[in-house]
C-alpha cells in the first residue's frame, strides 16, 4: 500500500487545533460589530416588509441601528428559540409572536421579562397589551368572513360553521385553535372548554367542508369562489377586499375572541439593548398608524391616530368592543397538544 | 546512498510532508461529517429517548422506549408509515417504467442534439422542489390550468379533484424523481455494448427476449442505483407532499417537522425520524440484496 496518503497522528491534531482556534476566534469579531445591529425574528412577507416600511427604516435606522431579519413562520422560530434555550448567547434579539404563543415561550422559559421602565412609549400602552413577558404590537378580532354573491350575511359562528355549508365552507387547517374555539362557542362551549364544539367540527367535515393549509390558500379559495364562507381575522379580510377579493364580515353574536400579535425578547437575545430600542419605536404612533393603514390591525397604544374610514373598517363598534374576548392562554397552552391530537387524528383523519 | 542512508533522513521528511497534506485532505470532510452528519443523528437518537410533558411543551430527559412504542401502537401513524411505503415504491416503479425507455433512446441516439436531450432530462433539477410544487398547483387548483382546458374543451362540466390529494402528490414526486431515474439509467446503458443487443436478434430473440435476457440483467447496476435513489428520494420527501397533498394528506417527513415545529415534541419527532430513516435503510438494504442474488443466478 501507498504511504503517500498516510496520516500522522501529530498532523491530525495539528490541522484539527488550528480549525478550532480560527472557530474561536469567529464570534469575538463578530461581538464587535453587533452592538448596534438587532436581530428580528418575524414572519416573512407583508408583515416583515412592513416592520422595515414602519418602524426600521423610518425609527431605527436614522439613530444607527442595522436592523437583520430572521423571517418563518412562527413554529420553526420557536423551535429555534428552544434549541437555543441553554446557549448563553442566543441569535436573535426580538421575536413576532401571537400572544397564544408569547404565553408558550414565557411557560417555557426562554422569554424575557420585559422591564417597562426602559421603554418610553409604553405608558401609551393598552393596558390588556402589556404581557409580564412580552408587548401586543397589534390587535384585531376572528370574524365571519362570507361571499355576498354567494350567500346571505350569516349570524355568527353557529351560523357559520354548519354543515348545511356543504363544501362551500372553508377551515383553515392553522388555525386549529381558533376554529376549535369557535366551534365551541358555537356549541354552548366557553373560551376555557372547547369540547363541545367538536361534535360541530365533525358534522362540517362530514358534509364536506374543505380544509385549505394556510390562509393565502383559503383566501385563494375565496376568490375562486370554490368556498363562500369562513372564519378569519377581521384584518386578513380587509387585506383580501383589498386586493379585490368579494368579501365581507360579520362580528360573530357568540363572541368576538381577539387576536394579539406581539414580540418577546428571548432571554439570552445577544443585544439587549437593541432589543429595547426595537420594542419603544414599534409602539411609536407613527409605527401604529402605519400597520393600521397599511395591514388592517388595531393600533395597541392609545396616541395612535387612525383615519376615520379606516378606523371604520378595521375597528369594532362599540356594540362589537363589548363581544372582543380575551383568550385562556393557560388553558390553550395546556391543551395545546390535545388540541392537535385530536385535529389531526379525528378531524383530519 | 547507501541503504541505511536512504532508510533515514530524506524519507522521514518526505512522509511527515506527505501526512500534512493527506491530513490537510481528509480533516475538512471527516470534521463535516463527524459534527453535521453523525453527531446530530446521535443527538437525535438521545432525544427519542426522552419523555415530553404536553401541559409545558417540555422535553424531560428520559430514558425510555415510550416514544417508538407509542408510533408502532397507534393506528394513525403506522398508517402514515404505510402510505409513505406504498407512495415511495409506486413512484419508484412508474419512475423506472417510464424511464427506462427514455433512457435507452437517450444511450443509443445518434443525434446531434443529443446533449440537449440530457440537458432538457436534467433541467427540472434546476428548479427547487418547493418552486416546482407551487408551479403544480396553479396547474393543478380547481380552476387551474388542468381543469380550465378540460372544462373549457367540454371534456368535464365539474372540476376535478387534484390538488391536495394522493394524485397531486404521486405526480409531483414522479416530475421530481424521474430525471434521477433516468439518468443513472442512461449511464450504465450507454455502457452495454450495442453489439450484444444485436448478437440476441442475429440468434433469433424477438425484442421481448432481448431485453428480458440480454439488456435488463446488463443493465440491473443502473435500475438498482436508480431504484435507491428514487425510492429514498420519495420515502423522504417533504416540500411535495406538504404543498400538494395538503393537510389531509399525510407522509413521513411532514410529520417529523409537525413533532417538532407544530407540537415542540422533540422526543417523539426524534423517533419518527429514526424510524423513518431505519425503515428506508432497512428496505433499500432488502431490495439491493433481492435484485443482487437475482442477477447472480
Amino acid at each position: 500500500m501507498s504511504k503517500r496518503f498516510m496520516l500522522s497522528r501529530r498532523a491530525l491534531l495539528g490541522s484539527g487545533a488550528a480549525l478550532a482556534a480560527s472557530a474561536m476566534s469567529a464570534p469575538a469579531v463578530l461581538r464587535a460589530q453587533d452592538n448596534k445591529r438587532i436581530v428580528v425574528g418575524t414572519w416573512g412577507g407583508d408583515y416583515s416588509r412592513l416592520l422595515a416600511k414602519n418602524i426600521e427604516t423610518p425609527l431605527l435606522a436614522p439613530k444607527g441601528w442595522d436592523v437583520v431579519k430572521d423571517e418563518a413562520n412562527a413554529p420553526p422560530r420557536r423551535a429555534k428559540m428552544l434549541a437555543e434555550k441553554t446557549l448563553r448567547r442566543g441569535t436573535s434579539d426580538v421575536q413576532g409572536l401571537s400572544a397564544n404563543d408569547m404565553f408558550e415561550a414565557n411557560e417555557q422559559g426562554v422569554a424575557e421579562q420585559i422591564d417597562y421602565g426602559k421603554l418610553e412609549n409604553a405608558k401609551n400602552l393598552i393596558p390588556a397589551m402589556k404581557y409580564p413577558y412580552g408587548i401586543g404590537h397589534i390587535y384585531s378580532g376572528k370574524v365571519v368572513l362570507f361571499n355576498p354573491k354567494m350567500m346571505a350575511a350569516p349570524q355568527g359562528f353557529a351560523d357559520t360553521l354548519d354543515p348545511k355549508h356543504g363544501n362551500k365552507l372553508g377551515i383553515i387547517d392553522i388555525q386549529y385553535q381558533y376554529t376549535m374555539l369557535a366551534a365551541a362557542l358555537a356549541s354552548g362551549g366557553t373560551m376555557s372548554d372547547f369540547e363541545a364544539g367538536k361534535d360541530r367540527l365533525l358534522a362540517c367535515k362530514k358534509a364536506g367542508a374543505r380544509v385549505y393549509p394556510s390562509n393565502e390558500a383559503f383566501a385563494q379559495a375565496l376568490k375562486t369562489e370554490e368556498i363562500a364562507c369562513g372564519i378569519m381575522w377581521k384584518a386578513r379580510a380587509v387585506q383580501w377586499q383589498n386586493a379585490g377579493i368579494n368579501v365581507e364580515t360579520v362580528a360573530p353574536q357568540e363572541g368576538v375572541p381577539m387576536y394579539v400579535s406581539g414580540f418577546v425578547m428571548p432571554r439570552n437575545a445577544p443585544n439587549k439593548a437593541g432589543a429595547y430600542a426595537y420594542l419603544d419605536a414599534m409602539m411609536a404612533p407613527s409605527a401604529q398608524e402605519g400597520f393600521a393603514v397599511d395591514m388592517g390591525y388595531n393600533p395597541t397604544v392609545t396616541n395612535a391616530k387612525v383615519p376615520p374610514d379606516v378606523q371604520k373598517r378595521i375597528g369594532f363598534t362599540e356594540e362589537e368592543q363589548k363581544r372582543l374576548r380575551d383568550l385562556d392562554y393557560g388553558y390553550m397552552a395546556k391543551n395545546d397538544t390535545a388540541f392537535q391530537e385530536w385535529w389531526n387524528k379525528s378531524f383530519k383523519g | 546512498m547507501t541503504d541505511a542512508a536512504l532508510a533515514r533522513g530524506p524519507v522521514v521528511e518526505r512522509r511527515r510532508g506527505e501526512g500534512w497534506t493527506a491530513a490537510a485532505l481528509i480533516t475538512p470532510a471527516s470534521i463535516f461529517v463527524a459534527f453535521c452528519l453523525l453527531a446530530p443523528i446521535a443527538i437525535l437518537f438521545r432525544f427519542s429517548l426522552n419523555e415530553f410533558v404536553p401541559s409545558k411543551k417540555l422535553m424531560v430527559e428520559a430514558l425510555t422506549v415510550a416514544n417508538y412504542v407509542k408510533f408502532f401502537t397507534d393506528p394513525y401513524y403506522t398508517t402514515i408509515l404505510a402510505t409513505t411505503v406504498r407512495i415511495a415504491v409506486l413512484v419508484t416503479a412508474v419512475c423506472l417504467v417510464l424511464g427506462f425507455p427514455l433512457a435507452y433512446v437517450v444511450a443509443r441516439t445518434q443525434s446531434r442534439f443529443k446533449h440537449l436531450l440530457i440537458i432538457s432530462i436534467v433541467l427540472p433539477l434546476f428548479v427547487g422542489n418547493a418552486v416546482r410544487a407551487a408551479g403544480w398547483m396553479t396547474v393543478f387548483g380547481n380552476k387551474g390550468f388542468f381543469n380550465a382546458t378540460l372544462m373549457g374543451l367540454g371534456v368535464i362540466d365539474q372540476p376535478l379533484e387534484i390538488m391536495f390529494t394522493e394524485k397531486a402528490v404521486v405526480i409531483g414526486i414522479i416530475a421530481v424523481n424521474l430525471p434521477f431515474m433516468v439518468l443513472s439509467l442512461q449511464s450504465v446503458i450507454e455502457g452495454i455494448d450495442r453489439s450484444v443487443e444485436e448478437a440476441a436478434f442475429s440468434l433469433g430473440a424477438p425484442p421481448a427476449t432481448m431485453f428480458r435476457r440480454v439488456l435488463w440483467p446488463l443493465a440491473l447496476p443502473g435500475v438498482l442505483a436508480g431504484t435507491i435513489l428514487t425510492f429514498v428520494l420519495a420515502m423522504n420527501a417533504y416540500a411535495t407532499p406538504f404543498l400538494l397533498g395538503g393537510p389531509l394528506f399525510k407522509m413521513m417527513a411532514p410529520l417529523v417537522y409537525n413533532q417538532f415545529t407544530q407540537q415542540s415534541n422533540w422526543p417523539f419527532g426524534g423517533a419518527i425520524a429514526f424510524i423513518l430513516m431505519t425503515v428506508t435503510l432497512g428496505l433499500t438494504l432488502m431490495a439491493n440484496v433481492i435484485i443482487q442474488r437475482r442477477a447472480a443466478r
